[in-house]
């Protein structure tokens, strides 16, 4: 026992001792290369904050849902749907953390696949103990519901009164939303309350790459989110680029508003790039990141010296500069300027290789997700 | 006499290949009973709906659930072989099943798993039964005190090869001069109680890599001679165990530090099976017999054979142009063991002349271990294409034409694709040829 304690005493002294030596180089190896520090960063400047930041958009939609079911009239929808907007908008800056609470919430699936399946909607109106929980459901429920519910039921403001002001279904209808964003509430609370009390310990204590481990997950769950819902959800699938050139522009996230389609693609890729770089939502200062980890693993290309993070951000750059080029109704972009959604996903591709394959390869994290049938 | 004569005709106790038959035979059994447990039977055997031959062997076939049944076989080989019942027979059936099982896809080629199939073939021409087994306490003639000195040394000839040659393979640029991939694996264990902060340095890749490729090519010498042997095999325990910490290798480190024994001289191997002898309480006549094991001629031709291609075949990259650790060709089965941090994405495209175009989902037809596997090896890539064409024939394709989109980095250079993304893979036929679609790798790792 005695050579054991002694054993840790020689290491701990080792580790003190190779740390506090006053040169600069020593200093960003240590932490540059510790992963505790960027999972804590991320946890507590982004992660959280941003769920804070998204809860209160909620809160606010939440009740204007409420006085919009109490008492439909023009005013209560305007407000209702702008809270939406606002709402659906802050969502992009949490939808990409699918790991931990939220992949075991499956909330994304939840929150926002698209496009609505309006005829489930229909059947589950009349059918008040209809099963929410079934990834069938998916598309029933979550914000493009309530695109549907809030801009699809008419063609204006007067018709889609109407249809909540119905005799034999109104009632059914309003109730409908609110079960809706009860449910989503729900899924909400339990994510934000689990990354607020024991997650985030968990979080940051499991430092190993192993499959499993925080940093693994992470990676997983990050790159997965810009293959499968940046790049193809808001752009392969609805120009094509992926589904053989069968071009689907009601596939477009927020067909029914239709005019926020672009403003929700920008602020989700945002989202990633700063969740990259480790901007911190609440100072919007940069901290321990994947990117500092890869600086510090000095990941680079080895023919020109620029280092991976510096050409990562100059792919997100691109990709960022032909979304900025695009108008703000991403349905009539499909229709009639199919090219520049071409050119944004193919932007995008890139960027996905050297997620998937240069960054993980250097950071020695396997790829365990599998692609899905949108692939 | 002439030397050689000399030393064909030396002899030794029989001990050392007894001792070694029981270790092998029962970490080759926990071996199997682990793989079991683990589930991977399903799910590297039975679950995939496509399988990678290799070129030559396409008549091994999976066999579905029978896969267990093929596993029982080989278990029950790997005792049988430990305690010495029916042994060549149990030899031959170990040798068949395990080989049987590593051919029936190349996502799994490990080479231990090489290495084992190579040992049960050994195992099949030597007399590891003579001697404290089954069969020799069943039958008294067979019993045997003394075998060729030059059959223990076969097994010992086998695994300095092993270690030769993977001590050759690390001479290269990426290993010794830039490190790599250690460079790129060893950081990710910076969390490891008591060591890890070591791996934060970028001075430790470096001496992980020469001591690594150092250790190999000395091992094998440092342990046949007497002197060094302790601080040898000391240093065989320390190596591996570290790398069975710090990489996910299996019972590989295990393994070798059992076979390492044979290294041993006779007496230390006698020990052991009086002590085990003791231990169960058997009689101590089991082990007593001044009888020689006069081995069969055409062995020692078999022996020859089997070592002249095991001394070519790993040198058999130089028949082939452009940069082995990109191409593959004449990789495997060649102890290069642990090189590359290798990592890759394909997208498939098929397209036929009516001008139909799909883009594949790989995983409607591998595993997700199949396609990372297959992602960075140009052999695959083309197998792959082939089960596509095949597939899309049937499924409204007019002769499918299969395109790859690849991307594929290698010890820490960005990726770039490994196949050319204009040629159609569905007109390319496997061969030992040099394959002419592969993309240039336009860097140079210099060395084996």
């Amino acid at each position: 026992m005695n050579r054991f304690l002694f054993l840790i005493f020689t290491f701990c002294f080792l580790s003190c001792g190779s740390g506090s030596e006053p040169t600069d180089e020593i200093d960003p190896i240590d932490t540059g290369k510790d992963r505790k520090l960027v999972l804590t960063h991320l946890a507590d400047e982004i992660i959280i904050p941003a769920y804070a930041n998204f809860k209160v958009k909620f809160d606010l939609m939440q009740s204007a849902s409420e006085s919009f079911v109490n008492q439909p009239s023009a005013t209560s929808l305007s407000n209702f749907r702008a809270a939406w907007v606002n709402a659906y908008v802050e969502w992009q800056k949490v939808e990409l953390f699918d790991f931990g609470p939220a992949e075991k919430q499956t909330i994304r699936n939840f929150y926002n696949i698209y496009p609505a399946n309006t005829k489930g909607i229909s059947d589950n109106i009349l059918d008040v103990s209809s099963n929410l929980e079934t990834p069938s459901s998916y598309a029933m429920q979550g914000f493009p519901a309530l695109d549907f519910l809030l801009n699809g039921v008419g063609n204006s403001d007067t018709e889609i009164l109407t249809y909540y002001q119905n005799v034999s279904e109104g009632n059914k209808r309003l109730a409908y939303i609110k079960r809706l964003v009860v449910r989503m509430n729900s899924l909400l609370t339990k994510v934000s309350d689990e990354w607020n009390t024991t997650y985030r310990e968990t979080f940051i204590s499991k430092t190993g790459l192993d499959i499993g481990s925080s940093t693994s997950l992470m990676v997983n769950g990050f790159v997965l989110h810009y293959e499968r819902f940046i790049r193809s959800g808001k752009f392969g699938i609805p120009s094509g680029a992926m589904l053989n050139g069968v071009v689907s522009p009601d596939k477009v996230e927020a067909f029914y508003k239709k005019d926020i389609s672009k403003t929700l693609a920008t602020t989700a890729h945002q989202a990633y790039i700063d969740f990259f770089n480790g901007k911190s939502t609440k100072t919007g200062t940069e901290g321990p990141s994947l990117k500092t980890y890869l600086n510090a693993l000095k990941a680079m290309d080895s023919a020109t010296g620029k280092s991976l993070s510096e050409l990562l951000n100059t792919q997100f750059g691109l990709a960022s500069a032909q979304i900025d080029i695009l108008k703000p109704n991403l349905f009539e972009e499909v229709k009639t300027n199919n090219q520049a959604m071409m050119a944004v996903y193919n932007e995008m591709q890139k960027a996905v290789r050297m997620l998937k394959v240069d960054m993980t390869s250097a950071m020695s994290i396997t790829i365990t997700y599998t692609d899905n049938d949108g692939d | 006499m002439t030397a050689t004569e000399k030393y064909f005709n030396k002899l030794s106790p029989a001990a050392p290949l007894a001792v070694f038959r029981i270790g092998f035979g029962f970490m080759l059994l926990a071996s199997i009973v682990r793989f079991w447990q683990k589930g991977w039977i399903t799910d590297l055997y039975v679950t995939p709906k496509y399988f990678f031959n290799y070129y030559g062997f396409e008549f091994i076939k999976p066999l579905g659930s029978y896969t267990y049944i093929l596993f029982i076989i080989c278990g029950l080989a790997a005792l049988l072989v430990a305690i010495g019942l029916f042994y060549r027979f149990a030899a031959v059936c170990l040798f068949l099943s395990f080989t049987y099982i590593e051919l029936i896809d190349k996502t799994t080629y490990l080479n231990h798993y090489y290495f084992i199939s190579l040992v049960c073939f050994l195992l099949i021409f030597l007399p590891a039964q003579v001697c404290f087994s089954v069969d020799a306490f069943r039958k008294g003639t067979l019993k045997k005190g003394f075998v060729p000195q030059w059959n223990v040394d076969v097994l010992k000839l086998m695994m300095a090869i092993v270690y030769i040659f993977a001590g050759l393979a690390k001479i290269n640029s990426d290993w010794l001069i830039h490190a790599q991939p250690l460079k790129i694996w060893l950081p990710a264990h910076n969390d490891m109680p008591f060591i890890g902060f070591l791996f934060n340095y970028d001075w430790i890749p470096f001496v992980f890599s020469w001591f690594g490729c150092l250790y190999d090519l000395s091992i094998p010498f440092f342990l046949w001679q007497n002197k060094t042997r302790p601080f040898a095999y000391f240093a065989v325990i320390v190596f591996h165990i570290l790398t069975a910490i710090l990489f996910p290798i299996g019972m590989f480190p295990h393994i070798m530090i059992v076979a390492a024994l044979i290294f041993f001289s006779a007496e230390f191997h006698q020990k052991v099976l009086q002590t085990i002898s003791k231990f169960l309480h058997f009689s101590p006549d089991l082990l007593t017999s001044k009888d020689i094991y006069s081995i069969p001629r055409y062995r020692k031709w078999i022996f020859m054979v089997f070592f002249a291609f095991q001394l070519l075949v790993p040198f058999r990259y130089l028949l082939y142009p452009c940069e082995l650790f990109w191409t593959e060709e004449g990789y495997r089965f060649s102890w290069r063991v642990m090189l590359m941090e290798k990592t890759g994405y394909t997208q498939f495209t098929i397209k036929d002349s009516d001008g139909k175009q799909m883009v594949v989902n790989n995983n409607h037809f591998l595993t997700t271990l199949q396609e990372k596997m297959m992602s960075t090896q140009a052999d695959m890539i083309l197998q792959y294409a082939h089960i596509l064409e095949k597939y899309y024939a049937k499924n409204g394709f007019n002769e499918p034409q299969v395109y790859v989109d690849s991307y594929v980095s290698l010890n820490g250079r960005l990726g770039k694709p490994l196949v050319s993304p204009t040629v159609d893979l569905a007109k390319q036929k496997e061969s030992f040829f040099y394959k002419q679609w592969i993309t240039p790798f336009n860097d140079n790792i210099k060395g084996f």
